[in-house]
């Protein structure tokens, strides 16, 4: 490759920069349905790079070695890695995004086995969605699963925890939003931070599972989410009782004469 | 006509002042609120912005990340605010209807005007995604105690709470309605349509503007003026309300 041509590409990549760094600090903001949608987490020569380096990490793992190796193969040089200054991270961040991109084309598939082919079965519940949602969200992680350990603790360096917890925030969010729960009340982020925990810790779960198709993986996440669950009408049902024996008691004071 | 002069001269000078062109189909709606002998054909004719008709251009622009945060936050205390008035008059209606049962119809109707507003925010936060403040605990509870109080202290109190809350609630919006209107001329004269979706956001946010500053004159009809420290009360509720807003709008 002609010296002059890997220097004007730097030139771009470094051109480049800031507008990633803006687009991909962006949390969950407003959605809109009829203007476009902002540009994605990546420009076009981070995307190179990394769906390159992509494709070594079951072999290399989340490694400055393997985001070389992608940058060579994509046409730049080895230095231009310099230019990803999360390094490894930038590489984790790069599998969580598509990732959690990639779930709402499919989502329709996963729930494709319940009303729409066969319809004497009633429609999914929420829960029922949720839990296929972060079955095949776990799913992504089958290639990538045997360095997923070392991935955990470079996401848990305290430089990369706000960036880590943000993505888990922005999975969970996800996963709710297309199981079409519409709850706008505390329990939207009740719901979110329960499913964000169970999420993670099957994710470690995952790690260590050895079982053929990760099936105890998915008998974990079912017992977590049935706990949840659990726990969470638990509290409803105490919330109720207390706010209808309020109620009745204010009614009972206002029928013997008290002005309250 | 007499009328007609005045009207005109209004409109002129509003029309000078760019800022208050904004708030020109405001006034000359036929609503009840102010110059119900506005005839109808001035409201038809003011300038509206939102009913401009769009021409073959179709290009919509992505938002920018400043224009969806303030979407975001203005959703987002736009709910909080709504959650307040349906608590506010929950709280005060027994009492209120208990000493006043004059009161009743009134207060069912705002009520159910509250509710509405509500329920339209909730659905408008749910399809765009956009988180719910995290002080609604606190605000249930601030809003339960405030219309419970107020209605103790009798109707004029009460009705002092609900002029007080209007009055900053139809401010806020007018400056929310202010604020889209010159994101729509910003992408209009850089030759971008404007969804439909802004457009039927907008019409939302005027109904919803309008039928608030017609409960702030229900409650100046049922003497709220004469509430006893009324400065004192009107002043505290309003800078509460105030201090909410700039919470909701941040967390």
């Amino acid at each position: 490759m002609a010296p002059s041509r890997a220097f004007t590409r730097l030139a771009a990549l470094q051109r480049a920069r800031p507008a990633a760094c803006r687009s991909s600090a962006v949390p969950r903001a407003y959605h809109s349905y009829d203007h476009p949608p902002p540009p994605g987490s990546f420009n076009t020569a981070e995307q190179a790079i990394l769906s390159a380096a992509y494709r070594h990490v079951p072999e290399h793992g989340f490694t400055q070695h393997t985001l070389s190796l992608g940058a060579r193969e994509a046409g730049y040089l080895d230095i231009s890695t310099n230019l990803l200054p999360e390094g490894p991270f930038s590489l984790i961040r790069y599998h969580l995004v598509t990732q959690r991109e990639a779930l709402a084309p499919r989502s329709e598939t996963v729930f494709g086995g319940g009303s729409e082919k066969n319809p004497g079965h009633p429609p999914l519940q929420v829960s029922d969605k949720v839990e296929r949602l972060a079955w095949e969200r776990l799913q992504g992680n089958k290639d990538v699963n045997h360095r997923w350990q070392e991935a955990l603790a470079v996401m848990a360096q305290p430089t990369h925890v706000p960036a880590s917890l943000r993505e888990l925030a922005l999975l969970a969010d996800e996963i709710i939003y297309l199981a079409g729960d519409a709850s706008v009340d505390p329990s939207w982020y009740a719901k979110r931070g329960a499913l964000s925990t169970v999420y993670a810790s099957s994710e470690l779960f995952m790690t260590n599972d050895r079982s053929p198709g990760f099936g105890e993986t998915r008998q974990f996440l079912r017992r977590r989410l049935d706990e949840s669950a659990r726990v969470g009408s638990a509290i409803g049902n105490v919330a109720q009782w207390v706010g209808f024996t309020a109620s009745a008691g204010v009614n009972v004071l206002r029928s013997t004469g008290v002005r309250i | 006509m007499s009328s007609f002069r005045i009207l005109a001269r209004v409109m002129r000078r509003n029309v000078q002042l760019p800022v208050h062109d904004f708030l020109v189909p405001a006034f000359f709606q036929p609503s009840q609120r102010c110059m119900s002998s506005t005839p109808k054909h001035n409201a038809a004719t003011s300038p509206d912005p939102s009913s401009a008709p769009s021409v073959a251009k179709s290009k919509r622009k992505p938002l920018t990340k400043e224009q969806r945060e303030y979407l975001s936050s203005a959703l987002r205390v736009n709910q909080a605010g709504e959650l307040a008035a349906t608590l506010i008059y929950t709280a005060q209606t027994p009492l209120l209807v208990n000493a006043h049962p004059h009161l009743r119809p009134l207060m069912c109707h705002m009520y159910e005007q509250e509710a509405g507003h509500l329920k339209t925010f909730n659905s408008l936060i749910a399809k765009h995604r956009v988180r719910p403040t995290a002080f609604y605990p606190v605000w249930s509870v601030m809003a339960t105690g405030l219309g419970w109080s107020t209605a103790l202290l009798g109707r004029e109190a009460a009705m002092a709470c609900t002029e007080a809350v209007e009055t900053e609630i139809g401010e806020h919006y007018n400056n929310q309605i202010r604020a889209l209107l010159e994101m729509f001329e910003q992408w209009e004269t850089e030759g971008y349509e404007v969804g439909a979706e802004f457009r039927e956001l907008i019409s939302t946010l005027r109904r919803i503007r309008d039928e608030e500053l017609e409960h702030l004159d229900h409650a100046v009809e049922h003497d709220a003026k004469k509430a006893e420290p009324h400065w004192l009360l009107t002043n505290f509720i309003r800078a509460g309300c105030r201090g909410a807003i700039w919470a909701s709008e941040r967390v």
